[in-house]
């Protein structure tokens, strides 16, 4: 299975290295590219040095453009697996294998923080979210997801494919998710464990998590009405 | 009476610019369009007060000028709409050619190190 691992990276020159150090170490045979989002710093030298390619994007495009630019190569190099992962190291190497391994007989393997026990902890405000968006999801695609804003994925060829035509712009994961499931697409959920944020701050404010919880409910419902709930997959 | 050469002049030299602008190429012949049915609008009712007269008593409206400000307000809204509606489509062309160059600027990179 050719593998991919997409790291969209903002100004992560701090983290990048060795996420991309952990990658090699525990999955030394998957391809590993880095889409830097129009970096100020020196994400992208940090990037290269250890060993991974980079897409550098000609401006900030912000997450969901830098995503999706992962998932168009993944596309064009025919990639089997494309598994995405964050930059600041909250997503552990160790657990790509769990994902791998699920990813051949589903289009889309979310790492949940919260299914099972793991060792993750979050604010309360933070965990009212989540329980909202998990609410909201099962609502309109009739599955239980546990972790809905987790941004470590595995995804297989139809998915890369779908991804590749369209991807949500800003805080992109939960109506991605939708977008799928509306498309036919079989997904699930494994546990993994997830480590707190080693260096740069959260970019998440009060008031921009206002707008985060009204701007990610209304393209839920959009996509809801937006895409027929008659495709089956095959 | 100075009022109504006034208003005339005003909505015929808009009417002018409009058209000057899309011969210049500044504007597109598909912008222009609602430019043009407003300054033409405008002119017609400049030269004859009482069609708005004649509009608000159809409507009930006491005071004539009010349908104006109406109308005006209303277009407004519709072009303004209009331009988000553009500058979305156009955000997203931009993102798809930035994703693309991206792409292909990679690509060279990486065939230039095999050669």
């Amino acid at each position: 299975m050719k593998t991919l691992i997409i790291i969209p990276a903002y100004n992560e020159e701090g983290s990048i290295a060795a996420v991309i150090r952990d990658i090699h170490q525990h999955a030394p045979s998957v391809d590993v590219i880095v889409i830097n989002d129009g970096s100020s710093d020196r994400t992208e030298q940090c990037a290269i040095n250890a060993g991974a390619r980079v897409l550098t994007l000609p401006y900030n495009v912000g997450i969901g453009g830098g995503m999706q630019t992962g998932y168009m190569y993944a596309k064009q190099h025919n990639y089997d697996i494309a598994i995405q992962m964050d930059a600041d190291g909250q997503h552990l190497a160790e657990e790509l294998p769990k994902l791998i391994a699920k990813a051949e007989h589903y289009d889309l393997v979310i790492g949940s923080r919260y299914v099972e026990s793991t060792s993750y902890r979050s604010s309360h405000l933070r965990r009212i979210g989540m329980i909202f968006f998990s609410g909201l999801v099962s609502m309109v695609t009739g599955q239980r997801f546990t972790d809905t804003t987790s941004g470590f994925r595995a995804a297989g060829p139809k998915v890369i494919d779908l991804y590749s035509q369209y991807y949500p712009i800003d805080y992109p994961e939960v109506e991605a998710l939708i977008y799928l499931k509306r498309k036919g697409c079989r997904i699930t959920e494994v546990a993994t464990e997830m480590r707190k944020r080693e260096t740069g701050k959260s970019s998440i404010t009060p008031l921009k998590s206002i707008y985060y919880m009204v701007k990610v409910t209304l393209s839920v419902l959009m996509s809801a009405m937006r895409y027929d709930r008659t495709v089956v997959s095959k | 009476m100075a009022i109504y050469v006034l208003s005339v002049s005003l909505a015929f030299a808009f009417l002018l610019i409009v058209l000057e602008l899309v011969r210049r190429q500044k504007l597109k012949e598909q912008y222009s369009l609602l430019w043009i049915l407003f300054s033409v609008t405008l002119l017609i009712i400049s030269f004859n007060v009482s069609i708005i007269e004649w509009v608000a008593d159809q409507l009930g409206v006491k005071y004539a000028p009010a349908i104006l400000f109406l109308f005006g307000l209303l277009f407004c809204f519709a072009f303004i709409l209009h331009l988000t509606i553009v500058i979305t489509k156009l955000t997203s062309h931009v993102l798809r050619l930035a994703q693309e160059v991206t792409i292909l600027k990679e690509r060279e990179v990486s065939h230039g190190q095999n050669d």
